[in-house]
């Protein structure tokens, strides 16, 4: 096996897993600083929903710590072609999410689980908002670090070929860095609302709990709505309007365009054949692809076929992973404004059926965000940094891809452990529930 | 602005084993001091709010690192591809058994965790000081850093009497943030080890400074850096005096202080090179491995005010979660 599919393998894994973690915390943690603020206020139903909530909350955050350092040490070991050639810049905010968003979060989490008695309610829910402050800080930094793969600015390239810093503040200011940060931060609130509103919607179908299981339902259902809308426009739009414009490539495999055409239609559904460079079984809508790339019903659109072969991404799974999440995206939408109508009917808290969509779309927000990424990273290829670095030279010269393999068993093995123990906390704590404090 | 970057990353590194060290001594001596199983359980909920945080300062110590120094990292991190990913599974490993411990009342549950705990601590441990024995002794490297040797050559007796040291130094240390932190005989049992622990320092240090004159020849010692041996020595006695007289706070800060003495003495040593060739042949220096000016400046500048601004908020937050755990009703 070829070495540097041996790492993208080990990364792409150990990535997607890590991630499955962030997406609680940046989701969950707005809902634990306004149950702690309520708290404050003496509203003592907020103080236990923040405590539970903190508690899943705390868990999420050790298992992103364990799996977060991996991926650190892997861009020195499986990546070393790029760590020190990119290193100028990538390492920057990778620098900056350890000393300025880790340590705020770890050391305000602590207050926040140890601090007891010490602490003052209006403490505590300074920490709490400290904390969402941190774990927001650090998506920020690592996806700083990811736009400047994808869209790399203010660097200048030395003689021997080497990434050179030139503007840390035209890396960290970047337009494209901030929209894809704006939209996977919205992801995550989306994420976070149907939590919300899936725990409280259990408890109510379970008929325990009811007070807090209807807050959740309904402070759950209002983040879902919002977000669900704004990750669709205007965060998902400008993302698009972003790789339309600087990786036009990604874009065509995305939408499974193959031929250039003026009035290009949008493929919601069908099955790419590479081979043929035909969709099978199509279902289009005529001109809209057009329309959303360029703003302009009879635009021309460049296909793959355009393209030189040596810079197209994996068709198949960029084109698949992107419709499962705008897929899963029109949904969300739409269960969130059913819920919502329901809210605002007052009948929401009675009605069975919405309640069991929302504890049975929990799984789905995360699969979206997972297929987000997909998109993303599979789509930048051949490119680790886009137009300046291949993927196929970033690799470690010292490691061969069997060393790489038998770490990925390993790393798989402790990750379906992991895996399992999580879901049996995190479960657990959702049985127990709420409690007063004893 | 090199000199400074070296030093940066070595005090980053330096608060790092102080702090970890502790939580990583407290694992390790747990089976020594912890009779029992709320004993067991209070040594690990000794270390419960701080270990997560001690843990940023090895994830930030390396993206500094990496900032500052890229192709050091890249060529350290994939050279020694296999020792690294272990560490990893070790903290993982220790770091799940803090975690889950507590989450079912199950003795044979426990004892997995346990033995995970404190076995994944101490394995690191050794691992860490096998790392700092070999950086010591040098290491055989092609042009562009990378290391040539294998996995036994990093086993060299040096190394190895470097990682006990280093287990003996932080199981020391653990038991003086222990003694700080519980009550009743497991907070005595722990100081007495502390004191007998404090022979064995002092013997061990004698030890490793001759066998690193050995390995390294006298040629290359730096004379200036007697003044550090003093210090560590003088710090050894402040320690024993402390625990005798039971002012545990102080014992705990003498500790610390014997730990910055020996790091400095090794940094103060290893400098300019990060990964050195052995004997004196070279190596690959921080010269060699910077990035450009623009970015050695704005990794030092952030990181330095980053730290700063840590240094307002962490002691504030700390002091809130100090106080002893209970193990005796
Ligand atoms: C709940 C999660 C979620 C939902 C509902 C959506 N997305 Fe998304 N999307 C993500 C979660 C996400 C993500 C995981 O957060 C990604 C991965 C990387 C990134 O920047 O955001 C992403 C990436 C991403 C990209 C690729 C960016 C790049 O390659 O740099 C585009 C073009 C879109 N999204 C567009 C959309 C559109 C038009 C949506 C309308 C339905 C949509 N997304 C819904
Ligand atoms: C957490 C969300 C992320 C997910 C799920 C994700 C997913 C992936 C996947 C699936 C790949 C493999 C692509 C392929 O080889 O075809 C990959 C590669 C990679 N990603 Fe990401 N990624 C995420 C975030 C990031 C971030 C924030 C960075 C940068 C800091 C990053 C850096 C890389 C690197 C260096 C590679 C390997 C090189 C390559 O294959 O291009 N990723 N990621
Ligand atoms: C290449 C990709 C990535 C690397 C190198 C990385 C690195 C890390 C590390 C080292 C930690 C542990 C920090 C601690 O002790 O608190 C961590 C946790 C975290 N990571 Fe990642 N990460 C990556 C991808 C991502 C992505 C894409 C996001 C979000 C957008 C993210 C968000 C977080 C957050 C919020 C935490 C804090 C702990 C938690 O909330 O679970 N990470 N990450």
């Amino acid at each position: 096996m070829d070495a540097v599919l041996a790492d993208r393998l080990q990364f792409a894994f150990t990535v997607m897993f890590h991630y499955l973690f962030p997406i609680g915390t940046m989701g969950l943690a707005p809902f634990i600083a306004w149950y702690t603020l309520r708290a404050a206020r003496g509203d003592g139903q907020a103080a236990n929903a923040a405590r539970f909530w903190t508690k899943i909350f705390a868990i999420n955050f050790a298992v992103g710590v364990v799996t977060g350092i991996p991926l650190e040490f892997q861009f020195g070991t499986n990546w070393a072609a790029f760590s020190s050639k990119a290193g100028a810049v990538v390492g920057q905010p990778l620098a900056m999410e350890g000393v300025y968003a880790f340590f705020l979060e770890s050391v305000f989490l602590g207050v926040l689980l140890y601090g007891g008695h010490a602490v003052s309610t209006r403490l505590r829910g300074i920490a709490a908002v400290v904390v969402c402050a941190g774990a927001w800080l650090s998506g920020l930094f690592i996806v700083c670090t990811d736009a400047w793969m994808q869209h790399p600015v203010g660097y200048a390239l030395a003689a021997d070929g080497r990434v050179e810093l030139r503007s840390i503040a035209a890396v960290l200011l970047s337009t494209f860095a901030w929209w894809q940060y704006a939209h996977v931060l919205v992801g995550a609130l989306v994420s976070g609302g149907f939590i919300v509103a899936g725990v409280g919607a259990y408890y109510l179908l379970a008929q325990r709990d009811e007070v807090l299981g209807q807050r959740f339902v309904r402070d759950g259902t209002i983040v879902a709505l919002a977000f669900s809308l704004l990750a669709v426009f205007p965060t998902g739009d400008r993302n698009g309007a972003d790789i339309t414009r600087w990786q036009p490539v990604k874009l065509a495999a995305m939408e499974g365009l193959f031929r250039s055409q003026p009035g290009a239609p949008l493929a919601i559904i069908g099955m790419p054949d590479v081979n043929a460079r035909t969709l099978i079984d199509p279902i289009y809508v005529p001109r809209l692809l057009s329309y959303l790339a360029y703003g302009n019903w009879g635009a021309n659109v460049r296909g793959v076929s355009a393209y030189p072969a040596a810079i197209v991404p994996p068709i198949e799974l960029t084109y698949y992973a992107y419709h499962v999440m705008v897929g899963l995206g029109t949904i969300f939408v739409g269960v969130a404004v059913l819920a919502a109508v329901l809210l605002a009917l007052g009948r929401l808290y009675l009605a069975r059926g919405a309640l069991w969509a929302l504890m049975l779309a929990m799984p789905f927000p995360y699969i979206a965000n997972e297929a987000g990424w997909v998109v993303t990273e599979v789509g930048r290829q051949p490119w680790i940094v886009y137009g300046v670095m291949r993927t196929s030279d970033a690799g470690s010269s010292t490691v061969a891809a069997g060393e790489t393999l038998f770490t990925l068993i390993g790393f798989a093995g402790m990750y379906f452990v992991l895996g399992v123990l999580v879901l049996y906390l995190v479960l657990r704590e959702i049985v127990t529930g709420p409690r007063a404090e004893t | 602005m090199t000199i400074f970057a070296f030093v940066l990353v070595a005090f980053m590194l330096l608060v790092y084993v102080l702090l970890d060290g502790y939580d990583l001594g407290v694992a390790a001596a747990m089976p020594l001091v912890a009779r029992t199983e709320r004993e067991r359980a209070a040594t690990m909920s000794a270390i419960g709010p701080f270990w997560n945080g001690n843990e940023v300062w090895l994830i930030a110590a390396a993206a500094v690192l990496f900032a500052l120094f890229p192709k050091a990292y890249a060529s350290a991190f994939s050279g020694f591809y296999l020792p690294f990913i272990l560490v990893l599974w070790l903290l993982m490993a220790r770091g799940i058994a803090m975690e889950v411990r507590g989450h079912f009342p199950s003795s044979i549950w426990h004892e997995f965790w346990d033995t995970a705990f404190w076995l994944g601590s101490a394995l690191l441990i050794v691992i860490f000081g096998i790392a700092l024995g070999n950086l010591l002794r040098g290491l055989p490297l092609d042009p562009d850093g990378y290391f040539m040797g294998t996995f036994a050559y990093l086993l060299n007796p040096y190394a190895i009497l470097v990682g006990l040291f280093a287990v003996e130094v932080l199981v020391e240390h653990g038991l003086l943030f222990l003694v700080l932190r519980v009550d009743g005989a497991l907070a005595g049992r722990a100081r007495r080890f502390s004191l007998w622990l404090s022979h064995a320092s002092v013997v061990g240090y004698i030890a490793v400074t001759a066998a690193t004159f050995a390995v390294r020849g006298l040629a290359m010692a730096r004379w200036p850096l007697a003044a550090v041996a003093i210090a560590s020595l003088a710090s050894l006695v402040a320690l024993r005096i402390c625990i005798l007289r039971k002012r545990d706070g102080a014992a705990f800060l003498a500790s610390c202080a014997f730990i910055a003495t020996l790091l400095t003495e090794a940094a103060a040593t290893l400098f300019p090179y990060l990964l050195p060739a052995p004997l004196g042949q070279g190596g690959i220096s921080v010269y060699d491995v910077q990035p450009n000016p623009v970015a050695l400046v704005t990794a030092i500048v952030s990181t330095v005010v980053g730290l700063c601004v840590l240094g307002v908020y962490a002691p504030f937050a700390m002091r809130r979660m100090l106080g002893k755990v209970r193990v005796e009703e």
